[in-house]
């Protein structure tokens, strides 16, 4: 008998079970950035709006405004804020309707509007 | 029921009704219009035995008279509208586009001379999927979504940690 076919059955089934389990590399994969309201300031969502390259992150008056849907991935938000900004490790983001996408964060010291 | 109420749920009824036939059994074509092929890579790693997309019933096929489905990648050149428009006109009813990566979605690219910036501003667009590029799993989530076997959660996200502020 072919030896693949021996290590395929002793290295059992390698495909994922997801959608029906979750899959344990789920976490490592880049996804988009989770924010802290606590530490978002006007000036610091200035620094955001500023670092981001594909104009996900953006600020309207006290908001903060992330669009999902821009965003690459690229940490450079994390890299400059790291006390406002951390990984979300969500990958599961399609969207039925683009709108759903963007996001509106108070920002800290701001009324809402 | 407000005017036009009616006719909005028969609409919702049927997209309902289609998406349970397309539940199954869903043909793909993809179309790259202007992409860095990144998304068209993680595409191709569908078919890859870890995602293997067939056991979900899904299947690519190279010829859009084939597919129930157009999986669009790239900030739509405006060059491509044209052939990406009889794409769509070539496939048969009723049918899905799914929009696939930032670029896609009008993340990247504004709109100019070159490009549109975004598949929505040429074709009807039913399911957007974020990442760049989206990754495999993601993109299986997307079609989940787009035949109705998911629910699209990203609408309860806050993308917020640590409460109010």
């Amino acid at each position: 008998m072919p030896q693949w076919f021996i290590r395929g059955l002793r290295r059992g089934v390698v495909t994922t079970r997801y959608p029906a389990r979750p899959d344990p590399s789920a976490s490592t994969l880049p996804g988009p950035p989770a924010f802290r309201p606590r530490a978002l300031t006007r000036a610091v969502a200035d620094t955001l709006a500023r670092v981001c390259p594909s104009r996900a992150i953006a600020r309207d008056r006290g908001t903060l405004v992330f669009d999902a849907g821009a965003c690459t991935a690229c940490g450079r938000c994390r890299d400059a804020e790291p006390s406002a900004v951390i990984w979300s490790r969500e990958f599961e983001l399609a969207a039925t309707d683009r709108p759903s996408l963007v996001k509106r964060i108070q920002l800290r010291g701001e009324e809402s509007q | 029921m407000s005017p036009g109420g009616q006719e909005q749920a028969a609409a919702e009824d049927l997209r309902h009704a289609v998406r349970r036939q397309f539940g199954r059994s869903l043909h793909i074509r993809t179309l790259d219009t202007g992409s860095c092929a990144a998304c068209e890579q993680e595409i191709r790693m569908l078919a890859a035995p870890h995602y293997d997309l067939q056991r979900l019933g899904f299947f690519f096929t190279p010829a859009p008279r084939h597919a129930d489905l157009l999986l669009v990648t790239g900030p739509m050149l405006r060059a491509f509208a044209a052939a990406a428009g009889k794409t769509y006109d070539a496939m048969p009813g009723p049918k899905l586009v799914v929009a696939t990566g930032a670029c896609a979605l009008g993340g990247v690219y504004q709109p100019d001379a070159f490009s549109y910036g975004s598949v929505g501003e040429v074709l009807p667009v039913d399911v957007w999927i974020p990442g760049c590029p989206p990754s495999p799993l993601a993109l299986l989530q997307g079609l989940l979504v787009a035949v109705g076997r998911l629910a699209g959660k990203v609408s309860a996200l806050s993308f917020t940690v640590g409460g109010e502020p």
